[in-house]
């Protein structure tokens, strides 16, 4: 009985870092399942959410705003990169990946260029910050509250794509983008409003996780690649597999942070490794002609 | 008389415009007639360390500069060549090899992370080229990872658990936990502060890796809490410290343990807010110690590199600094670049205290080159002069106190018949 009294807060926590990871895993499927396109930039709107709310926030812009503000203006960086990726589509999706890798350097460069290599902080408003104590274990209240902000977002992202002819056209673009060209829907601007909504969320993701990873300029990478791994695991394009393989890496980060500490930032490999021999279109990916 | 007067002004004024040049610049046309003197500096720019690599270059260059306002070394011009080791053993090797092979550099200073200054060494063992560890603290650098060419200038972590771990026990209790960052300095450190941990009365009733580049460190919170230990001593660097520092002070953690952190480096706390200054540290130099010539550094700091982030220079910028001016003291004394005529001129070699800026005088263990030095324990400054005086220096143990004295025994330096000969 003890040991799981004492599993369970790590349990909990793994939960809500899960839904951290689920939050920065949603724009880079939307991107991927629409566009097929793996932008390894993503990791790089996320850090430029972050940096663009300090930046906001030093003009004494209202952290609300700010919260706001700055995912519009990622959303305007992702849309020039979509710009830029025009030539590449219906080639060799190298071209996109590579393309997408250039963008990540340079807009990790462009971050030191403007804002030192140094680490920065961005200070949350005294409501979210301090602690409290659940089951007589403190516990940081800020965690708390990106969690729901993380769940905030993923419902409201569902709810757009399921209820909304929007979400009806993205979900079909990713389907069959020909079919939805040949329906009359302008197929370009739809791409640069998937895009934009991609990175808009990235951003998101970086401004809600900077005060628990800090802010620097490559902090873009420690956030691609969990995203990558957990579409991959969650079935790529699927919306609630990204959300529940999201939960389960960070389960299991959580429960060997605690117990098995040398192998936590390990264990989310071994998991996709685990299930993707088992299992290849993850966990709620849908059957490929060749597998029915 | 006035007139005369005024023409002697003149003819003074004309000519110390001819000649005053030509004084300055004959001093560099000697020295731009002989081939520059390279320094490779291997120092972090990026990953884990990165902010404190740019800061230990910062340190470098001054010296650097400070010898070439003087007309250069052995009337040759410096000249600096850094490149990016970006926190990685691999890229270490690679960028040592690339400057003693392409740029012929005649000496490589740098490094923050024990693995990457561990694989530049064994390159430069290879070529014989003399290489100055400035600042990475692992004990195996001076133990069983030592080379004939390789010095190490910090404090590592079985001096700093010596300063430290003794009056813990008794100050804060005898269960500890440690934090131990997953790679060969957090490793090499731990290990240290356990065996003194356990000589002492003391029990480690935990150790929790971290493995590098963690940043959310919630689960290791929380299992501390389940703990319950007296003490935690962390052995987590660069970056990973910030995070830590930051959660454990959002989860009102910082008075719930006895904090110890075995070194702590300015880049990586400075800046962070008062909050996340917490616990007793280690530090091989600050800011504001009361000795000579410490304000007339601070001053030069600040002239240098004006608007600069961190506005005073802490330990790791020092290290970068009194080696590269060591160094290059050895070359002037000894009238050549020849590696083992330098290596000769720093084995066992005495510094000064008032030279240091520390407490005490400082040597290079001939045994195990590494310098032994003056370590100081701190905490925060609950009682600050002015906003970055940070740190309240608690005390300041000698050099012979803390000495590892199981060094000597773990590191075998290479004969100086099996190190090939390096002049550049």
């Amino acid at each position: 009985m003890d040991f799981f009294l004492n599993l369970l807060p790590h349990l909990l926590n793994g939960v809500s870092l899960g839904l951290l990871f689920a939050l920065i895993a949603l724009g880079f499927m939307l991107i991927v399942g629409v566009m097929e396109v793996i932008n390894l930039a993503h990791g790089s709107m996320f850090a430029l959410g972050a940096y663009f709310a300090i930046a906001l926030l030093a003009f004494k812009v209202d952290f609300y705003v700010a919260f706001l503000l700055a995912p519009l203006l990622v959303a305007l960086v992702g849309m020039l990169l979509e710009l830029c990726m025009r030539r590449t589509y219906g080639k060799d999706p190298l071209y996109g990946l590579l393309l997408t890798f250039g963008a990540a350097l340079v807009i990790e460069e462009a971050i030191r260029l403007a804002w030192g290599s140094g680490e920065k902080q961005l200070v949350v408003p005294p409501e979210f910050s301090g602690a409290m104590l659940v089951g007589g274990l403190i516990y940081a209240k800020y965690r708390l509250y990106a969690s729901l902000a993380a769940i905030a977002m993923i419902l409201l992202l569902w709810l757009f794509l399921e209820k909304t002819p929007y979400g009806a056209m993205i979900k079909a673009g990713a389907h069959d983008s020909e079919m939805v060209r040949a329906l009359g829907i302008n197929l370009t601007r739809l791409r640069l409003f998937v895009f934009a909504l991609g990175s808009a969320l990235a951003a998101v993701a970086g401004i809600v996780l900077a005060p628990i990873w800090g802010v620097r300029p490559h902090m873009g990478v420690d956030a691609v690649i969990p995203a990558f791994l957990i579409i991959v695991l969650g079935g790529v394009g699927s919306f609630w597999g990204a959300v529940l393989a999201g939960i389960m890496v960070g389960i299991v980060v959580g429960l060997t942070g605690a117990y098995a500490s040398e192998w936590s930032m390990l264990s989310m490999y071994l998991l996709l490794i685990a299930l993707i021999t088992f299992r290849a279109r993850g966990l709620l990916g849908k059957k490929t002609a060749l597998e029915a | 008389m006035k007139r005369n007067r005024r023409k002697l002004l003149q003819m003074l004024a004309a000519g110390s415009a001819f000649y005053g040049p030509w004084t300055v610049n004959r001093v560099w046309s000697q020295a731009a007639q002989k081939k520059p003197l390279v320094i490779g500096l291997t120092m972090d720019a990026s990953g884990q360390y990165g902010a404190s690599g740019t800061d230990e270059r910062l340190g470098a260059m001054l010296a650097i500069r400070e010898f070439n306002e003087k007309g250069g070394v052995l009337g040759r011009r410096i000249e600096a060549l850094h490149m990016d080791t970006e926190t990685t053993p691999a890229t270490g090797s690679r960028v040592a090899e690339r400057m003693i092979t392409r740029n012929e550099a005649s000496f490589l200073i740098g490094a923050l992370h024990s693995g990457v200054a561990n694989a530049i060494s064994q390159v430069a063992q290879r070529y014989g080229c003399v290489y100055f560890n400035t600042n990475s603290s692992s004990p195996t650098e001076a133990g069983k990872d030592c080379h004939r060419v390789k010095f190490v200038w910090d404090g590592n972590g079985t001096n700093f658990a010596h300063a430290i771990v003794k009056n813990a026990i008794r100050v804060n209790g005898r269960n500890w936990v440690l934090l131990t960052n997953d790679y060969v300095w957090g490793h090499q450190t731990s290990k240290a502060t356990r065996a003194l941990v356990e000589a002492n009365g003391g029990k480690i009733v935990e150790e929790l890796l971290i493995p590098q580049n963690t940043r959310d460190f919630t689960s290791y919170l929380l299992k501390l809490q389940q703990i319950k230990p007296n003490v935690v001593a962390a052995a987590v660097g660069g970056d990973d410290i910030k995070a830590l520092r930051q959660q454990v002070v959002q989860s009102k953690l910082d008075k719930s343990f006895a904090w110890i952190n075995n070194q702590q480096d300015w880049p990586d706390v400075y800046g962070l807010g008062p909050d996340a200054i917490f616990g007793v540290f280690g530090t091989n130099w600050y800011y504001r110690l009361d000795l000579p010539g410490v304000k007339e550094f601070v001053a030069k700091y600040q002239k240098t590199y004006p608007g600069i982030q961190i506005k005073v220079p802490g330990n790791v910028f020092y290290n970068g600094y009194m080696a590269t001016r060591e160094l290059l003291r050895c070359v002037e004394e000894a009238g050549t670049t020849n590696n083992i005529a330098i290596i000769k001129k720093l084995e066992g070699r005495k510094m000064s205290a008032v030279d240091r800026m520390q407490n005490y005088e400082a040597y290079i263990n001939a045994a195990t080159h590494q310098c032994q030095q003056t370590i100081y324990m701190a905490s925060y400054n609950d009682k600050p002069a002015e906003p970055d005086d940070i740190f309240k220096i608690l005390s300041s143990a000698p050099p012979q106190e803390v000495e590892d004295k199981d060094a000597p025994g773990a590191c075998k330096l290479e004969s100086y018949e099996a190190t090939p000969s390096y002049e550049q």
